[in-house]
């Protein structure tokens, strides 16, 4: 070194040299340590990093049980289709991406953006379907797409669909998504947004049963979100299949003979308390709930005054009007207030406690026994024998019968009406029980409402002469656990002696069978056995100062054969008018296809 | 024209490190790539070639001479860059220069034009302490150059213009005051660019540089994806090529101004330390050089030299972990590119050239 002093001192710049070095030495130095904390000290928490950058869980939604009617014949099916949803982590605009997306898709941005806001507090990294019901057309489009979209990802998405759209639709119910809350809660944890779950009937009573455990697919994905391998895979068990006791034909034909009106038709197996057929009308199509209604659908839906969702087998609330004067009959007998023999004359109207009630016909039925009070259903008969009886009595012995309580069937819902007693008038109206009002009741007027599922569970009691049975949708499962649920009742054949049942049973059949007001139910070779009703909504003297025509809703309930019966049917026709005129043709069509069906697995 | 003897005085040691960086580098860049079209590993390898034929070249001419033609050399860089700037729209992409097989960067030759400037104007400075004069003239010499490259914009490579300037003033002298004025003056310029000059896009990724987690998909994404390669590498790596955040592409510029990244996590710790060692060691060399310079001019290349790849190394291995912004500087010798690949082994090469011809009059 020292030659190089000879040309020019350096020692100044050099010093300067390295001290800038020196300041290089110190910064890697930092730099060293930097790094030690970011590998070393925390090196797990970017591993967990790493790993969950790699890998994506999808779920693999499992196929719903189907339901089916007792033959075999899909009621509840599963279509594939597919869904796209969006993935808010993997934006990189929200805003932006959104509008591209809904261009993509054909939504309308606003849409799209309420969709998204639905469910806003969701974690970002939760798919939010945005669209579904897409087909295979729809997905290649988007798929050839892919890499503009990160975000947007496509499943397949076996979907529930009703082959015979809104052919027991109220029996089956409908499904909808699963709400923000829902999908927080502990009962559908493990469920993912866009699942739908039933809301009402079938697929909300055996939900847990129809749903199926989803799988679940851990592949691992690059930055773009495309799937480079697949890391492990739980396949999806589908949910159990599901026979319900409806008979697809009987229940076709009590939906056609609805059309057009508004009421409830059911179809029991008397013996066993099956539901062969539960019709409620007006309809809707449950479809309509997958594909999702336009809001102004919804909004149509819901604020129809005739409520088509309404089940009124099950939850309309109707006065049983004369079909109440089988219970009053049997009560009697079982009180020992009347014998058969027992007779009364009717003058077409009779006073009792100060004031007039009236007979339906109006120059009165003259004398009349037991069998023929209830063939011509008259009322002053039964007002006579509902004063001997007292209210405290006809309510026993009309719960006993199954009237004003819930039956048990396994679909949600079910109303319990209502059999008024002294003790319910001081709770709930808080007015003492007029003794009118038993005579009103007697005829199951007054404030006495039941469902028609009730009273067809009622006309079973009396058809098997004291064996109340609860009535059943769920025939069999693939699944060795699944049982409908228990429901302990009261048998009235502990109380009531078989033969007395007989004597109304005998009403019954001469109602239908020998021009009694049921005579249009009569099917030959059937000895069906049944009674009619004409619910007055205003009393008639109301009616006629008004000077408008009364319609009543027209009733019909009754079984067949009359030994060893098989089958219940129970119409009830909301304005029908008269019952014989009106429910009891309807049901006379369901008791002959009923024989028909029957008569021909015989022959087989 | 060339000495038996000038070849025997070559930094043999000096070029093995060099070739021997790059060459870490074309593996790097294999493993962050090879699963991509455009075979970088094979274009950096021929680079590495031309950047070494051009090296040589380089040491054909004494830096002498070439300082004798700098001004040359500077007016004919300002003349392309500002052509670039007014016909670019038609010719070049930002600061770039389409050649039919490649594209150049002249902005990372200007490196080299300056260096060789700068050492020139400094050569006959004698005094112990810059005189604002001094001052203000290499200032404007650098700044020309700079504004023009920023406004391509290029911000990454006009900023690694500053280390040039800032290291030959420090040799000439700069007062304490002095320092402290460049320091405010600096933060003045850096706030009134904030405001005026910075596209949108740089001063996002200046100010995640504070917050990277807050918006993992915007600008932030690419410093905590870069951090989450480094982290999740531990002290061993995940192996060569075996890295899950550069081969499922998490990792963003990986063959380029992110390989470092691409080391962290498939080299771990111990890959870090190793290459940083080896960092240490080249700049070692070029620091020590100086020493060997016969007079004032080369010592000013070799601390300006060494300076600028101290300054880009140190600049990129803080970005990618994420305590500086993500500004677009390369690491010198292992990023992918051919420019400014060249343009360190050219850097090289003037120190080269410097300290083979330390005795005089051969």
């Amino acid at each position: 070194m020292e030659k190089n002093r000879i040309y020019e001192d350096l020692s100044l710049i050099l010093r300067r040299t390295s001290r800038v070095f020196s300041v290089v030495i110190l910064l890697l130095l930092l730099l060293i340590f930097i790094y030690w904390k970011v590998q070393i000290l925390d090196h797990k928490k970017y591993w967990n990093l790493a790993e969950a950058n790699r890998t994506r869980e999808s779920v693999i939604i499992a196929p719903r049980g189907l339901i089916m009617d007792r033959n075999g014949i899909i009621l509840a099916d599963n279509s594939a289709s597919f869904k796209a949803s969006i993935i808010r982590e993997n934006c990189p605009d929200i805003d932006h991406s959104l509008d591209e997306v809904g261009r993509l898709l054909e939504i309308s941005p606003e849409e799209l953006k309420s969709r998204i806001a639905k469910y806003e507090s969701l974690p970002l990294f939760w798919p939010i379907v945005v669209k579904d019901n897409l087909e295979l057309k729809d997905v290649s489009r988007i798929e050839s797409r892919r890499l503009e979209f990160p975000e947007l990802i496509v499943e397949v998405d076996p979907r529930r669909k009703y082959p015979f759209s809104s052919l027991a639709a109220h029996v089956i119910g409908y499904m909808q998504e699963l709400t923000e809350e829902e999908l927080k809660s502990q009962a559908f944890a493990g469920r993912t947004l866009g699942e739908l779950v039933g809301r009402t009937g079938i697929e909300r009573q055996y939900e847990s049963l129809l749903v199926g455990t989803d799988g679940q697919r851990i592949e691992v994905v690059d930055s773009q979100g495309r799937r480079r391998g697949e890391v492990s895979r739980l396949e999806p068990r589908p949910g159990h299949n599901l026979k319900l006791t409806l008979d697809f034909d009987l229940q076709r034909k009590a939906t056609e003979l609805l059309e057009g009106r508004e009421g409830a038709i059911i179809v029991l197996d008397a013996l066993a308390g099956e539901v062969l057929a539960l019709a409620s009308f007006p309809t809707y199509d449950p479809n309509k709930f997958i594909t999702r209604f336009s809001p102004q659908e919804w909004m149509d839906l819901i604020n129809r005054a005739d409520h088509p969702l309404e089940n009124r087998a099950i939850r309309g609330l109707y006065a049983p009007g004369s079909l109440f004067k089988l219970a009053m009959a049997v009560g009697a007998l079982n009180c020992g207030v009347i014998t058969e023999q027992t007779s009364f004359f009717c003058a077409g109207q009779v006073n009792f406690y100060g004031r007039p009630f009236n007979c339906w016909q109006r120059g009165g039925h003259g004398t009349l026994s037991l069998a023929d009070a209830i063939r011509y259903s008259c009322n002053v008969y039964f007002y006579n024998v509902g004063r001997r009886m007292g209210i405290d009595r006809i309510a026993e012995h009309a719960k006993l019968l199954g009237l004003g309580e819930k039956t048990g069937v396994d679909i949600p819902g079910e109303k319990e009406g209502l059999i008024p007693t002294p003790e319910w008038s001081r709770r709930v109206r808080q007015m003492d029980w007029y003794p009118g009002e038993t005579i009103s009741v007697s005829i199951g007027q007054g404030p006495v409402v039941v469902t028609p599922l009730q009273v067809a569970v009622y006309t079973a009691v009396i058809a098997s002469r004291g064996r109340r049975l609860v009535p059943r949708l769920f025939k069999s499962s693939d699944s060795p656990r699944a049982q409908p649920p228990a429901m302990a009742v009261n048998n009235p054949a502990d109380k009531i002696r078989p033969d007395l049942f007989e004597k109304v049973v005998q009403g019954m059949w001469k109602s239908v069978n020998e021009e009694g007001t049921g005579r249009g139910a009569k099917v030959s070779d059937f000895n069906v056995c049944g009674k009619t009703g004409s619910t007055q909504l205003v009393s008639r003297e109301a009616a006629e100062k008004l000077g408008k025509k009364i319609k009543t809703h027209s009733w019909f309930t009754g079984f067949a054969p009359r030994d060893n019966p098989r089958v219940v049917v129970t119409v009830l026709v909301e304005y029908g008018g008269m019952g014989g005129a009106t429910a009891a043709p309807l049901a006379k069509e369901l008791f002959s296809l009923y024989k028909e069906k029957n008569d021909r697995s015989a022959a087989h | 024209m060339i000495d038996r003897r000038l070849i025997k005085n070559i930094d043999w040691y000096l070029i093995s490190l060099l070739v021997l960086n790059s060459l870490i580098g074309v593996i790097m860049i294999y493993s962050a790539s090879h699963y991509m079209p455009g075979s970088y590993h094979w274009r950096q390898l021929v680079f590495i070639g031309l950047g070494l034929l051009a090296l040589f070249a380089l040491l054909l001419v004494d830096y002498k001479v070439l300082m004798a033609f700098s001004f040359y050399f500077y007016g004919a860089v300002v003349f392309v860059l500002m052509m670039m700037l007014i016909f670019g729209q038609f010719t070049s992409k930002g600061s770039w220069i389409r050649l039919r097989y490649f594209g150049v960067q002249p902005s990372e030759l200007a490196k080299v034009v300056l260096i060789l400037v700068l050492a020139r104007f400094f050569s006959e400075y004698k005094r112990n302490q810059a005189t604002p004069s001094a001052v203000i003239t290499s200032s404007a010499l650098v700044g020309l150059p700079f504004v023009l490259v920023a406004l391509q914009p290029d911000l990454g490579t006009a900023v690694s213009f500053l280390p040039l300037l800032l290291g030959s003033l420090i040799l000439a002298g700069l007062k304490k005051k002095a320092v402290i004025a460049i320091v405010i003056l600096g933060v003045l310029a850096g706030l009134a660019g904030w405001s005026f000059f910075l596209k949108d896009y740089q001063k996002q990724r200046l100010s995640t540089v504070v917050f990277p987690g807050r918006d993992p998909k915007g600008a932030g994404y690419h410093i905590l994806q870069s951090k989450i390669a480094i982290g999740s590498g531990g002290l061993l790596g995940k192996g060569f090529a075996r890295g899950s955040q550069s081969q499922l592409r998490f990792l963003p510029a990986r063959h380029t101004d992110f390989v470092f990244s691409v080391i962290g996590e498939e080299f771990g710790f111990i890959g870090i330390f190793g290459m940083l060692l080896l960092y240490y060691l080249f700049l070692r060399r070029l620091f020590r050089s100086a020493p060997k310079s016969r007079d004032r001019a080369g010592v000013y290349i070799i601390s300006m030299v060494s300076l600028m790849i101290s300054f880009q190394l140190v600049i990129n291995v803080a970005m990618v972990i994420g305590i500086f912004p993500i500004v677009g500087i390369p690491l010198p010798l292992l990023s992918y590119g051919g420019s400014s690949l060249l343009a360190n082994f050219l850097a090289v090469g003037l120190v080269l050239n410097v300290t083979m011809r330390r005795f005089a009059n051969i």
